[in-house]
């Protein structure tokens, strides 16, 4: 699903529109937008349940990892007991079909792996892909070549391959959610890169570049100082809508046996395991497919109403893909 | 068990990669997608009739279909339809169904006086696809060439067993052959063993005792075109294994086989598929599907819950039982399990529903506290040394711990690996952790990658100190069920081949397995191995956990479906679409 | 242009061999014993290293790579045990664990990954464009939400989800379709439609939403611009501007979008292949990576890599023709 992150790159306005806009103005105009603030608080209140994790499953009376085969009928196969897979007042959202493990407790913790390992795994992307394509935009045309050729290298090896080699060189001790952020970071920087690529080569000769070259600044300093300032939107937007893919590659990696460590619970680890129970225990899956639903939409439009917020008159592109890992 | 083990990497594989979560436990087992036989339901109505097409869908791709290669238990399922061995097992239900009976041969073999040189007779008018008679010289041929590098993957105890085994590279290496097999005449076949072996007439069973014509083997490329002794041909093999076309055999002659019915005239193998997406279609019954079966997909526990609210659909499940264990496997030279006051902590404090719950529930999996699984022909001997009940002792557990030092806790490491295969996966490691967690255990899980997880575990040097295991039977007897796991010369010291966890080199353990294979009255050696079990079983080196239970769906035109509880699945040449 | 392709020529067959050392290197450090796989848990040691000798594995890795790039070259020889078969260059040699030859295991597997792709192509074309100009056209209603709402499903599902809905639902259920088993174009080219009818749609409603916003926020920048503006002023009709003008200037991005997803997903869509059963290259690259089959794993990285490569050229191609700003490198 890392698809959905070429989804739309947006051109920066070019240098003949003036600065990037200004903190206040951006506020107000992100404030303005009805859509984009109703998604913005939904993600607030998803981002306090994650942090809010144990004092939530303490409300409950819950904890994520303890079994309850009482809840559950056995010689069903484990389907919960009780109505709506077992929903009620002592399991506030039903339990996990054979487990019978508290549904509630194992979604609100859920929350905190999938969003904390999709934003790790964003900032990860976000660091290799602005490095990278900054040095294939103004390192000459050989440094670019590489940088693009190494690129492609990157998008052609599949996630699968990469994932084991990873899992093979990485000690055990270092914890699973930075593991697995990891294994997504260097798979999915290829489009941040080639973004940051192409905006950079289009400002690079817009005329405040052209004077700091002339006025006999570094490389770096001008990456720093006249580059990085106008690729803010396009790429802030773009990670906004890196962050839902993230959480659906998280999905995929727990089903090449790369996911979070158990007993900790991951919505992407509760979505593959519950799909063969959408007939006789529903909930099992609707639940965490609903909120991971929601969160991607939220994050979307959110994502959508930033873009706008900080370039009214942003002008869509595509841009290159990165690699298909959830089709 | 190695095709086992390769079956298993293949089932994990197709789990892994797909959404199943049908109990890979089936595919797991000695058997292999190829093995099977069945009993359990009756199916649909009426006599059977010769005739019409029987379709299987099947997980696993048969991309191994040449006899030298393939890892059965009593000679599989669809390959049994192609490839006929020298014994075979009794097509029938249940207990029955667990003995050996002749099948190219007269008899079970005739042994010398200490069950060292066994001598079978070949059945007259025995004739392969192309009407050429078979010779005990290709039977011969077929074992010989197990044995070259080119062609492994079967079992181990041909090269255990035979003079010579241990040495020889097969036929394409070395002209000369294997003296230890004699042929003196086209009809007969003696073999020389190195130590007295009662069960040999199971091993026979193999389809490493299928005959194989040396002017028409073709090495690796054997398995486009096997030659058949049976009652089907193979007349078209898809991407190595995918599609199967099998058709009658004309040559095949039913007086000579009384264990295969044959009704169909064609069998339509499809493989490849998604678990969930077989047991849709076997539900659903369209067009083909209602004559399909599957001999590698067993119900999953959602699945589970769906049909059991269905009385239609709950008459056409297949219930059987394949002797195998799941456990949890302790390596004493890893401190603190050298200690048995821990082990048994461990053994008392298992929570035995849990486990099952996460493995499917009551219906797919039986609780265990014997090794060898509860059934006659392994010489079942009922004993539960450390009594856990339903959900596990903690107190009991807590009190032995304390006795071994441990009064603030201990901190332990459970292995596991990260397949979804319901046996060495992580909802049954978590759910120990969570018994084991109330007796004042801390436990520290660790997933490994399924080839790092059989590599480590099955090595002497990496193996940890406690882990998930399991066994299947080679054949339904205590034979090959204790030996690889307890007899202390069957250790392996390098490389990752070593089966016996606990590294048990004792003396009086050793002495008993030799007395035992003197045997050639089975049932005499069935006796004598259930009491060894249950001797081994006060040492606690391992803690039974549960015995796996096949359910599997048919089609609503199958009849004459047959369950032995030596494959604990339906016997695909007894089913009728007629 | 020539320069350009040139260039592009060069880059492809760089990336290529890169693709195959990072794969080499990667299955150097990776666990599993090829050999311990290929023979079966319960061989014994000396059995294990027939084995290994037998597949060569005993060789130094840069002498194994040197074969594998011979192979390509010049072709190679392998023993059947009974005889001994040529493998014709490009030889990408034969595999582990069941001894078929890459290159044939490659071509049986192409055209149905090929089949997979193509329709899926098409359909999230013919959903995602539709639905994009369907949203312009209805923009600021009802039903353009409406629209949105349904192409994000698409995208925030979980492909196998989305897959095995659609099994229950039409296969199952209501019993349209029948239940995907995958039958090749040349044998009936009917039911290679109807078999791969869900797996095509079960990946274009995962792709649509892309391309139906992509199409989307490219019209609504062309009906922002001034020209626009001046022939509504001019009175030509809104439908007429649609069509002649907005949508002309979605059709360059969205075909650079689609020649990479086309070639993506020749590697990329495992999940489908393994729900609907289809024998195509992801889900054999999958298995092959479970069981260390290194040829295997290295032939199909490559091939994949040759569309990905292909595809980013293509979109590159595309991308400049559509935007002049962009320089081609």
């Amino acid at each position: 699903m890392t698809q959905s992150l070429a989804l739309l790159g947006t051109e920066a306005a070019s240098s003949s529109e003036g600065p990037a806009p200004g903190t206040r103005s951006f506020w107000r105009r992100l404030r303005a937008q009805k859509a984009a603030m109703a998604a913005g608080s939904v993600i607030a209140l998803l981002v306090l349940t994650a942090l809010a994790a144990p004092l939530l499953t303490a409300l409950a009376g819950q904890d994520p990892n303890a079994y309850h085969p009482e809840a559950v009928d056995s010689a069903a196969g484990g389907v919960p007991l009780g109505s709506f897979g077992g929903i009620g007042a002592e399991h506030w959202l039903g339990v996990e079909p054979g487990t019978g493990r508290d549904l509630f407790a194992r979604i609100v913790y859920g929350a905190r792996v999938s969003l904390g390992v999709a934003l790790f795994a964003t900032l990860v992307q976000l660091a290799i892909g602005i490095t990278l394509g900054l040095a294939a935009a103004l390192g000459g045309r050989w440094t670019d070549q590489i940088v693009s050729r190494f690129t492609d290298v990157n998008v052609a090896l599949p996630l699968m391959v990469l994932a084991l080699a990873l899992l093979a060189i990485v000690p055990q001790s270092v914890p699973r959610p930075v593991l697995i952020a990891l294994v997504m970071g260097l798979v999915g920087w290829s489009g941040v890169s080639k973004l940051v690529r192409a905006q950079a080569l289009a400002l690079k000769h817009a005329d405040h570049v052209e004077a700091a070259r002339l006025s006999g600044w570094s490389t770096w300093r001008i990456a720093r100082r006249e580059l990085l300032p106008s690729l803010a939107a396009p790429i802030i937007t773009y990670a906004a809508l890196m962050v839902p893919s993230n959480i659906s590659v998280e999905a995929a990696l727990s089903f090449l046996g790369v996911g979070i460590k158990p007993p900790t619970p991951s919505w992407g680890q509760m979505i593959t395991e519950a799909d063969t129970w959408y007939q006789t225990a529903p909930t099992y899956l609707l639940i965490p497919a609903g909120l991971l639903f929601v969160t991607v939409l939220s994050l979307t439009v959110f994502g959508e109403g930033v873009r706008l917020a900080l370039d009214p008159r942003a002008r869509t592109r595509v841009l290159r893909a990165g690699k298909g890992s959830a089709a | 068990m190695s095709r086992i083990s390769r079956m298993s990497v293949i089932s994990r594989r197709v789990a892994g990669a797909s959404v199943s979560l049908a109990l890979a436990a089936g595919l797991a087992a000695c058997a292999g997608p190829d093995s099977a036989d069945s009993s359990g339901g009756s199916g649909a109505g009426g006599k059977p009739q010769k005739g019409g097409t029987l379709t299987v869908l099947n997980s696993n791709p048969q991309d191994d279909f040449d006899p030298a290669r393939l890892y059965t238990s009593g000679g599989g399922n669809v390959p049994s339809l192609v490839f006929r061995t020298l014994t075979t097992r009794n097509r029938e239900d249940g207990a029955a169904g667990a003995q050996v009976v002749p099948d190219l041969a007269t008899d079970l073999g005739k042994p010398n006086k200490d069950a060292t040189v066994w001598t079978y007779t070949l059945k007259e008018g025995l004739k392969y696809e192309d009407g050429s008679p078979i010779t005990s010289a290709d039977i011969k041929y077929g074992i010989e060439r197990s044995f070259a590098a080119e062609l492994s993957g079967g079992a181990p105890y041909l090269r255990d067993w035979l003079i010579g085994g241990d040495k020889y590279q097969g036929p394409y290496k070395d002209k000369g052959g294997l003296d230890s097999i004699e042929t003196p005449d086209e009809r007969t076949i003696v073999f020389k063993l190195n130590k007295p072996e009662g069960e040999f007439p199971y091993l026979a069973t193999q389809t490493q005792f299928a005959p194989v014509p040396k002017a028409k083997d073709t090495g690796t490329k054997y398995e486009e075109h096997p030659v058949s002794s049976g009652p089907y041909k193979v007349v078209k093999n898809e991407n190595d294994g995918e599609h199967l076309v099998l058709e009658r055999n004309e040559h095949w002659d039913p007086k000579t086989d009384e264990e295969r019915k044959a009704y169909p005239d064609k069998i339509d193998v499809r493989s490849g598929l998604d678990s969930a997406v077989i047991n849709q279609r076997l539900q659903a019954g369209q067009g083909a599907d209602a004559a399909a079966v599957t001999t590698d997909t067993n119900l999953g526990p959602a699945e589970l819950a769906k049909v059991s609210g269905d009385d239609a659909l709950a008459k056409r499940v297949g219930t059987g039982h394949f002797g195998y264990t799941n456990y949890l496997a302790f390596n004493p030279k890893v401190k603190p399990f050298d200690d048995l006051k821990v082990r048994q902590a461990v053994s008392y404090a298992v929570d035995r529903t849990s486990v099952i719950n996460a493995a499917g529930g009551s219906s797919l999996a039986e609780p265990a506290t014997t090794f060898l699984p509860p059934q006659k022909s392994f010489g079942y001997t009922k004993y539960d040394h450390f009594p856990a009940g339903a959900n596990g002792d903690a107190a009991k557990a807590k009190a032995l711990l304390k006795e071994a030092g441990y009064e603030d806790g201990l901190k332990i490491t459970l292995t596991h690996s990260t397949d979804k295969d319901f046996e060495t996966s992580p909802e049954i490691a978590t759910a120990l952790q969570d018994a084991l967690q109330k007796a004042g255990f801390k436990v520290e899980l660790q997933g490994l990658e399924s080839n790092d997880y059989s590599d480590k575990t099955h090595s002497v040097k990496t193996a940890p100190g406690l882990f998930l295991g399991h066994w299947g039977a080679d054949w339904p007897s205590g034979g090959p069920f204790l030996a690889p796991i307890f007899d202390g010369r069957q250790i392996v010291k390098e490389g990752s081949g070593n089966y016996n966890h606990a590294q048990l080199n004792d003396a009086a353990v050793n002495k008993e397995i030799d007395e035992i294979n003197k045997l050639t009255d089975l049932d005499a050696a069935a006796a004598r191995w259930g009491a060894l079990d249950k001797k081994i079983g006060e040492q606690a080196l391992s803690v039974p956990l549960f015995h796996p239970v096949y359910k599997r769906l048919f089609g609503k035109d199958i009849k004459n479906v047959v369950i032995s509880d030596w494959t604990g699945v339906l016997d695909i040449s007894q089913v009728a679409v007629k | 242009m020539t320069g350009f392709l040139l260039r592009r020529i060069a880059g492809a067959l760089f990336v290529l061999f890169a693709l195959s050392i990072v794969v080499y290197a990667i299955f150097y450090v990776a666990p599993g014993d090829v050999a311990r796989i290929a023979c079966g848990p319960r061989c014994s040691t000396a059995q294990v290293d027939q084995v290994r000798e037998q597949l060569r594995l005993g060789d130094p890795v840069y002498v194994q790579y040197w074969h594998f790039l011979q192979g390509i070259v010049a072709g190679r020889d392998y023993s059947t045990g009974t005889a001994l078969a040529h493998c014709d260059a490009p030889c990408l040699g034969f595999s582990y664990q069941t001894d078929q030859q890459v290159t044939q295991l490659i071509l049986a597997k192409l055209p149905v990954t090929a089949s997979l792709v193509f329709g899926a192509f098409v359909l999230w074309i013919v959903i995602g464009v539709g639905t994009g100009v369907l949203s312009v056209w209805r923009r600021g209603r009802l039903s353009e939400r409406v629209l949105t709402w349904l192409t994000l499903t698409g995208t925030a599902t979980p492909v196998f989800v989305i897959g095995l809905l659609l099994i229950i639902v039409f296969c199952s259920t209501l019993a349209w379709l029948p239940f995907p088993q995958y039958v090749p174009f040349t044998e009936d080219p009917e039911q290679w439609m109807w078999n791969l009818l869900l797996p095509w749609f079960a990946l274009a409603l995962l792709e649509s939403a892309k391309y139906a916003r992509l199409t989307r926020s490219s019209m609504l920048e062309t009906l922002a611009d001034d020209h626009v503006r001046t022939f509504r002023a001019f009175g030509v009709s809104e439908g007429a501007i649609l069509r002649r003008h907005a949508l002309r200037g979605a059709v360059a991005p969205v075909i650079a979008l689609s020649a990479l997803d086309f070639g993506t997903m020749f590697g990329g869509a495992v999940l489908t292949e393994s729900l609907f059963g289809i024998p195509g290259l992801a889900r054999e690259l999958v298995e092959a990576v479970k069981v260390v089959d290194l040829p295997v794993v290295v032939g199909l990285v490559m091939v994949i890599g040759f569309f990905v490569v292909l595809a980013n050229t293509v979109a590159d191609v595309l991308y400049a023709v559509a935007d002049r700003r962009v320089v081609l490198a």
